[in-house]
């Protein structure tokens, strides 16, 4: 209800919806929904309305919302075909304050409602895209630009997230077995892992610099493997530093986790050690790992932007790149993906974490 | 010949640490026997039953499973080879109760059709629904649970059986129910059992051999009646006759030992075959007769002979 409130204002109140500049590192001239769609704002604001009305059933309530979203989405890109028709091509059309409130409520409203009709959402962004309806919104015309470099960021991202995802499983597996038994060296070891997670995550990027700078130096063979003191050696390194401690945390307690009489029935019953690990503590631990994997891959996805400053390239690049010239619009074009790749991910795990809570 | 124990424990010392849990302890369980170690908490009777399968190593002294030294063989095979009950039962929660009553023949490979008839079989000398054995252990009830643990354990068919109190986490009338089963299967397979337990009376009704322990030495070992017998060890009389041992004692033996010469007065109440003294006690204090009779017996039971088991 107040999240339907919120949106409708951001649309009827004068906050800039749209803002309009004669290039793209010129702030732009606000202007208001009401002045850039006239009418039509009526739209979105009676679907919107309609989306939080009650007596709606929650599917009813979430299409209305989601489709109420298209359309403020809708009438920015047609506010912007049409203001910038008269303009030179340099000119640039970006999104303001009051249709960033409304997106924002607009989708929390879809996702409280019934959030699989985010995919709707989605869905009605693609064809609005495709029919040429978002063509001169400055994101999009920045994304076009730039598809083929986004596209490369996007895998180049994926990859380092994985790599570091690797690297900190590779260590924190032994480390968790290890830690199980012997309970004295695994707090050592938690405290360690904790200590990392203290560190600034760009400072510990750009430590990373000057000690591999150093390791090289002294063992020059290393250069010849193809490791740099920048590039993705630090990135993937820094971010698998902080990954370790959710995985190795999870897989602690998911060890821990297994009944003692289970384990001690395993044993009377002459099971193996590995046996035992194999069939009980394996499966017992399951669950919560994956719980840990879950933050893991998330965090990956997160952190990995920032190797965007030690020259490992990914979305972080593009968004640093923005960032340097106060180009709002490539920021986003960085920032935008890396939010959706995180919550993609987020979401596949989560089906999948509870896919495996549920006994078979 | 000389039937050789199935289980030999000689001269064995456990030590944990600092402490010894058990101390030059030495015990023969023949064939067939149901042996139960009774003693307070800390008494030492869990590790002793633990060292038949090797879940502990004695310090010192020998154990001995059918002749071989257990020092001498493969711990899994040697485990696989017993069957194992205990308290907290230990059911693996992520299996079905077929598949963890059927983890032994796996582990051994017996062929999937034979793990499946073996496991009906076990379910039905447990008195378990055949339906259960789809079922995952959080749906069953402790009593259920625990006949889970012990078909578990009788999976393989152990000529062996240990069981560490495997009836103490249940309601009292489950553990009679348990109990009553227990001599059942006892009497049906003519297994083995080596059964740890705190509770006397649970050693005494079950067992046809108690061995009582303290402080990680044996106390006594023998027949039960003769533990709670007058001449018996004070702490073994008092650990096992419950406040009344004398009664104890006489429940322990047959009223077919008091038998007089003497015919029955008529109409006197008869005594069944397998009464004790403590029955033919009760029923002379109930019917306030001089003498009762016996099933199948020409003479009868009186109050001086029952009285006379001392003498």
């Amino acid at each position: 209800m107040i999240l339907a409130l919120i949106a409708i204002a951001a649309l009827l109140l004068p906050l800039p919806f749209l803002g309009v500049a004669p290039n793209r590192l010129l702030p732009g001239e606000g202007v208001s929904a009401l002045d850039a769609a006239g009418f039509w704002v009526a739209v979105p604001v009676v679907l919107l309305a309609l989306g939080a009305w009650r007596r709606l059933p929650g599917w009813a309530g979430a299409a209305a919302a989601a489709l109420g979203v298209v359309a403020v989405l809708g009438l920015a890109g047609a506010a912007a075909n049409d203001r910038l028709a008269d303009l030179a091509p340099a000119a640039r059309a970006s999104f303001g304050a009051g249709f960033w409130v409304a997106i924002v409520a607009g989708l929390s409203l879809v996702a409280m409602r019934g959030a699989w009709m985010g995919l709707a959402v989605a869905v009605g962004a693609a064809v609005l895209w495709a029919m040429g309806g978002l063509d001169r919104l400055s994101l999009v015309v920045e994304a076009t630009a730039r598809a083929d470099a986004l596209q490369s960021a996007i895998w180049t991202h994926l990859a380092l997230a994985g790599a570091a995802l690797a690297l900190a499983l590779l260590v924190a597996v032994p480390l968790a077995w290890a830690g199980f038994r012997r309970p004295r060296l695994g707090a050592v070891m938690g405290a360690a892992l904790s200590g990392v997670q203290v560190v600034p995550a760009i400072a510990l990027f750009a430590l990373l610099i000057p000690l591999l700078a150093a390791l090289l130096r002294a063992v020059p063979a290393l250069r010849d493997l193809g490791l740099g003191a920048v590039g993705w050696l630090p990135a993937v390194l820094a971010t698998a530093a902080y990954l370790a401690l959710p995985l190795w945390r999870s897989l602690s307690g998911g060890l821990a986790s297994a009944d003692p009489a289970a384990v001690q029935a395993a044993e009377a019953m002459g099971m193996t050690e590995g046996r035992i690990l194999a069939e009980v503590r394996l499966p017992l631990a399951l669950p919560v790992f994956a719980g840990g994997l879950r933050v893991a891959v998330v965090q990956a996805i997160g952190l990995v932007t920032l190797g965007g400053l030690v020259g490992a390239g990914g979305l972080g690049a593009v968004v640093f790149e923005g960032l340097s010239q106060f180009a709002t619009d490539l920021m986003l074009l960085g920032a935008l993906p890396i939010l959706l790749l995180a919550l993609a991910a987020d979401t596949l795990a989560r089906a999948a974490e509870n896919r495996l809570a549920r006994p078979a | 010949m000389i039937a050789q124990p199935v289980i030999a424990i000689e001269g064995v010392t456990v030590r944990f640490g600092t402490t010894d849990a058990l101390r030059d302890v030495t015990l023969h369980v023949k064939a067939g026997e149901f042996c139960a170690l009774v003693g307070p908490s800390g008494s030492g009777k869990s590790t002793l039953m633990r060292l038949v399968n090797r879940l502990v190593v004695p310090s010192a002294g020998q154990v001995r499973v059918r002749g071989q030294d257990v020092a001498t063989l493969p711990a899994p095979a040697l485990r696989r080879s017993i069957g194992y009950a205990m308290q907290s039962v230990g059911l693996f929660p992520h299996r079905t109760v077929a598949e963890n009553i059927g983890t032994v023949p796996r582990l051994l490979g017996w062929d999937a059709p034979r793990i499946a008839r073996r496991v009906e079989e076990l379910l039905a000398l447990l008195r378990l629904d055949p339906a259960m054995g789809v079922r995952l252990p959080r749906a069953l009830s402790g009593g259920q649970a625990q006949r889970v643990g012990i078909a578990r354990a009788l999976a393989a068919d152990p000529d062996i059986l240990l069981m560490d109190e495997p009836f103490g986490a249940v309601d009292p009338i489950t553990r009679r129910e348990l109990r009553a089963e227990t001599r059942r299967i006892h009497a049906e397979t003519g297994k083995t059992i080596l059964l740890v337990t705190h509770d006397p009376e649970e050693a005494l009704e079950l067992a046809s051999h108690v061995v009582v322990l303290r402080d990680g030495r044996i106390e006594a070992d023998g027949a039960p009646a003769d533990l709670v017998a007058p001449d018996a060890a004070p702490f073994v009389r008092e650990l096992l006759g419950g406040g009344q041992p004398g009664l104890r004692w006489l429940s322990l033996l047959p009223a077919r030992g008091a038998l007089d010469p003497r015919p029955a007065p008529v109409g006197a109440a008869m005594l069944a075959r397998n009464a004790s003294l403590a029955d033919a006690l009760s029923v002379l204090a109930e019917s306030g007769d001089e003498a009762l009779g016996m099933e199948g017996e020409k003479g009868s039971v009186r109050a001086e002979g029952i009285l006379g088991a001392r003498r």
